[in-house]
C-alpha cells in the first residue's frame, strides 16, 4: 500500500542577510495511514521547517528548492497556491508550539473555529456552523462550549488554548495532523491530559499524527515509529521500540540517554555542544563534532542512509561496528 | 555505559546567562557587522560624523565669525549666494554660510547635550522605577508618565522666557539645554523601566540575588549594562527631537540672541524672505539634514542591535 | 465590560496628576520672581495700575506660597483664569482661539491617519520594492522636517512667489478666491493644513508599516495559513486589525505633540490660534494668558487622551487591569 505522505529530498533554505541557512537539507520522511510518527530532533533540527515545508507555508525569507512531497498519490509541490489552500485545513493540519501566540488576540475563539470550517464548506449555514463549532469544543473535552465560543483567547487557560488550537486543526477532519510540540509550554499536568486527548483524537477520527517533539518520554507514549533529524539531515528512523531498545545513531543514544528515568538512579547525561551554525555546517556527518565515536571518516565523507539489520534507517559510518545504550 | 563526560543540568538556563552577560565584545561585534549591512544606517553615520567635524572645526571653517554683521560695513549686505559668500547674506548683514557652520555647534551641542542630561536622569529614574515594586515604584511610574504627556514645547518656551529675564543673560543656550534635558527624560526611562523589568527575571540575576548580592550591586553591574543598547538607540532618536525643538525654540526668539544657531538665522531671514529666500533656506535644509542623520543612525541601530526584531 | 470600565475610570483618574503636574510646573515659573506680580514687572509691557491691582487680588500675593497656590488652583478648577495684562479676562481671549487651532489640528491628523495607515500597509506588504523605498523615504524627510520651516518654504513658493495662496492668517479683507468667504477660508487653510499632514503622516506610515511587517511574523498568521484561509483574509482579517490596534493609541499621543507644536506652525503662518497667541503672551511676560492657554492646551490634550483610551478599550478585548 502507498503511503499517506510521502516525502523525498526535501531541501528548504533560508536566505537571510546572514547567509544561507540549510535548515532542511535532503530530507526523506514517510507516514502511513493511521499511525503515529515521531518527529524527533533538538531545536533548530528541522523538525517545524519540515512541516512547514509539507504544507508549504515555509515563511519569508525561506524557499523550498528541492525534492517531492507525495500526499495521497499527488505532488504538493506541483500544486498551485489556490489547490494548496484547500488541502490545508481539510486534508493536512498542524497545530503551533505556543497556543498563546497561535490564536489571534483579537477574536473570540468561536469566531476563529468557525471561520475555518466556512473556509471549507461554504454552503453550510450560520446556524450550522456554530453546531459544528459547540461540536468541536465538545470533541476536545471543553465544557460549557455554548458560553467558551464567546470567549478570548487571554481568557482562557494554556492547556485550553492548545485545546481549541488542537480543535482548529481537526475542524475539517483532516487526514494527517501535525503536532508541533504540543506539551511544551504547558504545565505537567495539563502536559497528559492533552497528550491523551490527541491519542484518543487520532484513533476516532482516522488520521495519521506526526508528532514533532524533542521529548523522547512522549515518543515512547505516543508514537509507533520515530524519525529522529540533526541539523536538518535524517540520522535515524526505525520503530519506537526497536530505536528505544537498540539505537544505531549515537545521536538517537544520546537523546535517548538525556531522559530522566524514575527507575534508575544514574546521572543524567547531557548532549555537549550546541546544534551547529546551519549557515556553515560541518563537513562530513553534521554530528561529528558532538560525537564521542567520531573518526577520521566523519569528518570527511556524508554518512549514506543505509537499512540495519534489525530495519533501522541510518545514516553513520560505524552503524556495524557499535553496540550502542538503549532507554 | 558511560560515554559523556559528567555534565550539570543546566543546559538552557547557563545559555541564557552567557548570551546575556557576553553583550560586551562579541554582541557590539555582531551588531557593527549587522550595522555595516544596512545602507541607510551608514549613510546615518556619515552625516552625523560630518555634522560633529564641521561642529568641531566650525570656528576654522567659517569666513566670518559667529554673529558677525561685516558684511554689511563691507557693503554686501542681502547678496544672493556667490563665490564669495556661497549661502548668500541675510539684510542686516549676516554671511549664510558662516552662521549655518556655527549653528551646527550651537545646535550640536543642545541637540547632545540635553540627550546626555535626559539619559542620566532617565537612566536613575528608569532604573528606581524597574527596580522597587508597590506603591514608590507606581509614584515613579506616575511621574515619569506626567512627563510624557504634558505638552512640552509650551512649557520649556515659557521657562526659557523668563530664565532668560531672571538669570541666564550670557549662558543662554546652556540653559535651553538644560531645559530640553530636565523635560525630556521620559522616554528613556520607560525604556530603561521596560528592560529591567525583562532582565530581572532571567536567570542570572536571580542567581545572584540567590547569592546574597546588594539591589545596589544588581543594578548597576548586571541591569545597566544591559540596558546600554535600547538606552543608545532611543538616545539618537531623541538628539534628532531635541535638535528640532531647539531649532524652533530659537526661531520663535527665545533662544540665546548671542549664539550662531539655525532657528535664529532662519528667523533673521523670514521678514524679507520675499527677495532673500537664502537667508531661511539653507539653515532649515543644515536642520533638516541633522535630524535625518540622527533618525537614520538610530533607525539602523536599532536594526542591528535589538535582538528581539531579528529573525 | 466591568474591566473597560474599571480601564477608563483608571485611565481618567491618570488625568489628574497631568493636570497637577501642568499646574505645578506653570505656579512655580509664574513664582520664579517672588510673586506673579513681581515677574510681570520685569516684562517690558506697561501695566495698569487698575489691572495690577486685581491681578494682585487674584494671585493673593499677601499669603505664603502654598496659600496662593491653592487659591490659584482652585480658581483653574473654576476657570478662573484672571485677567491679562491687556485687562480683558484671560478667558474671553482664548475661547475665539480654540477653534482656528483645532481647525489645524484635528482633519490633519484624520486625514494623516486616513492617508498613512493603508500607504503604511501597502509599503509593509511590498517591502524593499521601489515604491516602498519611495514610501519610506519620503515618511523620513517628513519625520525630520522642521514643520515651520516646510511652512515658510511654501509660503515662499506658492504664496511670495507663484501667488497662488495667501502668506498667513486664517481669513484675508481681499477674498482672493472668486470674492467668496468659504472658498477665502479654504484658500487660508490649505498650506499650514498640508503642512501639518505631511508631518503626522509620516508617523502613521512609519508606524503601520513597522506594525504590519512585525505582525506578520506571528504565529497566529502562520497558523491562520496553515488552516488554509485565502491570504487576502489572513492579511486584511488576521493581520491588519492587529497592527491597526497599537495606532488608536498613537493617535492621543500624536495629537498632543502636534499641538504641542502648534507655537511654531501657527508663527509661521501668523495663524490666529492658541500657539501664536503663546508665543505673543510669552514674549510680554503676560503670565495670566500663558497660564491660561498652557491650561487649556492640557485640558484639550486630555480629552484627547481620554477619547483614545475609551477607543482603545473598545476594540482590544485583551484591555483590563494593569
Amino acid at each position: 500500500m502507498e503511503p499517506l505522505l510521502d516525502v523525498k529530498g526535501l531541501k528548504t533554505y533560508f536566505f537571510t542577510e546572514a547567509g544561507i541557512v540549510k535548515a532542511v537539507d535532503g530530507v526523506d520522511f514517510k507516514v502511513e495511514k493511521d499511525e503515529t510518527v515521531g518527529l524527533v530532533g533538538e531545536s533548530g533540527s528541522g523538525k517545524t521547517v519540515t512541516s512547514l515545508s509539507i504544507m508549504r507555508i515555509v515563511p519569508q525569507p525561506g524557499r523550498i528548492l528541492a525534492g517531492s512531497i507525495m500526499f495521497e498519490g499527488e505532488d504538493l509541490l506541483a500544486k498551485s497556491e489556490d489547490e494548496m489552500r484547500k488541502i490545508r485545513g481539510a486534508k493536512i493540519a498542524m497545530t503551533f508550539q505556543d497556543p498563546t501566540t497561535s490564536l489571534n488576540p483579537l477574536y473570540t475563539i468561536g469566531s476563529q473555529l468557525a471561520e475555518v470550517i466556512r473556509e471549507h464548506n461554504k454552503d453550510l449555514s450560520k446556524k450550522q456552523v456554530t453546531e459544528q463549532v459547540i461540536k468541536l469544543l465538545e470533541m476536545v473535552r471543553i465544557s460549557e462550549p455554548e458560553l467558551r465560543i464567546k470567549a478570548y483567547p487571554h481568557e482562557l487557560s494554556g492547556g485550553m488554548k492548545q485545546r481549541i488550537a488542537i480543535a482548529r486543526a481537526l475542524a475539517c477532519g483532516p487526514s494527517l495532523l501535525f503536532a508541533d510540540e504540543p506539551t511544551t509550554n504547558l504545565d505537567v499536568t495539563v502536559q497528559a491530559q492533552v497528550l491523551s486527548l490527541l491519542k484518543d483524537l487520532r484513533q476516532k477520527e482516522k488520521m495519521s499524527l506526526v508528532m514533532i517533539t524533542h521529548d523522547m518520554g512522549i515518543v515512547a507514549e505516543v508514537t509507533q515509529r520515530v524519525q529522529v533529524l540533526y541539523a536538518g539531515m535524517v540520522a535515524e528512523v526505525a520503530d519506537t521500540r526497536s530505536l528505544f531498545k537498540k539505537p544505531s545513531h549515537p545521536y538517537t543514544e544520546a537523546l535517548l540517554q538525556a531522559v530522566p528515568r524514575i527507575d534508575q538512579r544514574k546521572d543524567l547525561k547531557v548532549i555537549p555542544g550546541n546544534i551547529p551554525n546551519l549557515i556553515d555546517p560541518p563537513s562530513g556527518c553534521r554530528f561529528h563534532p558532538r560525537c564521542p565515536y567520531a573518526q577520521e571518516i566523519c569528518t570527511k565523507k556524508v554518512p549514506p542512509l543505509e537499512v540495519t539489520d534489525n530495519g533501522h534507517l541510518v545514516a553513520c559510518h560505524f552503524w556495524r561496528n557499535l553496540s550502542l545504550a538503549g532507554a | 555505559m558511560r560515554i559523556f563526560k559528567k555534565t550539570k543540568q543546566k543546559t538552557t538556563n547557563k545559555q541564557e546567562t552567557t548570551t546575556t552577560q557576553r553583550r560586551g565584545a562579541s554582541q557590539w561585534a555582531v551588531g557593527w557587522r549587522r550595522f555595516k549591512r544596512n545602507k541607510a544606517g551608514l549613510a546615518g553615520l556619515f552625516i552625523v560624523l560630518f555634522y560633529i567635524f564641521i561642529a568641531l572645526t566650525s570656528q576654522w571653517l567659517a569666513p566670518y565669525p559667529p554673529r558677525s554683521y561685516l558684511p554689511l560695513y563691507q557693503g554686501e549686505a542681502g547678496q544672493p549666494p556667490s563665490w564669495k559668500h556661497p549661502f548668500g547674506t541675510s539684510k542686516a548683514g549676516l554671511d549664510v554660510f558662516s552662521e549655518v557652520l556655527h549653528g551646527a555647534r550651537g545646535d550640536l551641542y543642545v541637540g547632545v547635550g540635553a540627550t546626555a542630561v535626559s539619559v542620566l536622569i532617565g537612566l536613575v529614574i528608569g532604573a528606581i522605577a524597574g527596580y522597587l515594586r508597590g506603591g514608590a515604584g507606581d509614584f515613579i511610574l506616575m511621574i515619569t508618565q506626567v512627563f510624557y504627556t504634558i505638552p512640552l514645547l509650551p512649557l520649556i518656551l515659557l521657562f526659557a522666557r523668563v530664565f532668560m529675564i531672571l538669570v541666564a543673560q550670557g549662558f543662554g543656550l546652556t540653559l535651553i539645554l538644560l531645559l530640553l534635558g530636565f523635560f525630556g527624560w521620559s522616554t528613556i526611562s520607560f525604556v530603561v523601566r521596560g528592560e529591567i523589568l525583562r532582565i530581572r527575571e532571567l536567570e542570572f540575576v536571580k542567581a545572584s540575588q540567590a547569592l546574597g548580592a546588594s539591589r545596589w550591586r544588581i543594578i548597576f553591574h548586571h541591569i545597566v549594562p544591559n540596558t546600554l543598547t535600547p538606552v543608545i538607540i532611543t538616545a539618537s532618536l531623541l538628539i534628532a527631537g531635541n535638535i528640532l525643538t531647539e531649532v524652533v525654540i530659537s526661531f520663535l526668539g527665545f533662544g540665546d540672541a548671542n549664539t550662531s544657531t539655525w532657528g535664529i538665522t532662519i528667523q533673521e531671514g523670514i521678514t524679507y524672505m520675499r527677495t532673500e529666500w537664502w537667508t531661511p533656506v539653507f539653515p532649515g535644509l543644515a536642520t533638516l539634514f541633522a535630524v535625518l542623520g540622527f533618525n537614520l543612525l538610530g533607525d539602523g541601530l536599532s536594526d542591528a542591535l535589538n535582538p528581539r526584531l531579528r529573525d | 465590560m466591568a474591566n473597560l470600565t474599571i480601564y477608563v475610570i483608571r485611565r481618567l483618574l491618570f488625568m489628574i496628576p497631568v493636570f497637577l503636574g501642568v499646574s505645578i510646573l506653570t505656579f512655580i515659573i509664574s513664582n520664579a520672581a517672588g510673586d506673579p506680580i513681581a515677574l510681570i514687572r520685569q516684562g517690558l509691557r506697561s501695566v495698569s495700575p487698575e489691572v495690577l491691582e486685581a491681578l494682585k487680588a487674584y494671585y493673593h500675593v499677601n499669603e505664603p506660597l502654598h496659600i496662593r497656590y491653592l487659591y490659584w488652583l482652585w480658581d483653574l478648577l473654576h476657570f478662573n483664569l484672571g485677567r491679562s495684562l491687556s485687562g480683558s479676562p484671560v478667558i474671553n481671549i482664548i475661547t475665539p482661539l480654540i477653534l482656528p487651532t483645532l481647525m489645524l489640528q484635528i482633519p490633519s491628523i484624520i486625514l494623516a491617519v486616513a492617508i498613512g495607515v493603508p500607504i503604511g500597509i501597502y509599503s509593509a506588504l511590498h517591502q524593499y520594492s521601489k515604491k516602498d523605498v519611495s514610501i519610506t523615504t519620503i515618511a523620513l524627510f517628513g519625520y525630520s522636517m522642521p514643520t515651520f520651516w516646510l511652512g515658510l518654504m511654501m509660503i515662499i513658493v506658492f504664496s511670495l512667489y507663484l501667488g497662488w495662496f495667501p502668506s498667513g492668517g486664517a481669513a484675508g479683507i481681499t477674498k482672493i478666491w472668486w470674492g467668496s468667504e468659504f472658498a477665502d477660508r479654504i484658500a487660508h487653510l490649505i498650506m499650514p493644513l498640508s503642512v501639518l499632514t505631511y508631518v503626522q503622516f509620516a508617523t502613521f506610515v512609519r508606524l503601520m508599516r513597522g506594525n504590519m511587517l512585525q505582525i506578520l511574523r506571528e504565529d497566529y498568521i502562520l497558523a491562520a495559513r496553515s488552516c488554509g484561509l485565502k491570504e487576502r483574509t489572513v492579511i486584511y482579517k488576521h493581520a491588519l486589525r492587529n497592527a491597526i490596534t497599537p495606532i488608536v493609541t498613537i493617535l492621543g499621543l500624536g495629537f498632543g505633540s502636534s499641538l504641542a507644536g502648534a507655537p511654531g506652525l501657527e508663527t509661521a503662518f501668523n495663524w490666529p490660534g492658541l500657539g501664536y497667541k503663546f508665543v505673543q503672551a510669552t514674549f510680554s511676560l503676560d503670565i495670566p494668558l500663558i497660564v491660561g492657554i498652557t491650561v487649556i492646551i492640557t485640558i484639550m490634550l486630555m480629552i484627547a487622551n481620554i477619547i483614545t483610551d475609551l477607543f482603545y478599550g473598545l476594540i482590544d478585548p485583551r484591555v483590563r487591569l494593569g
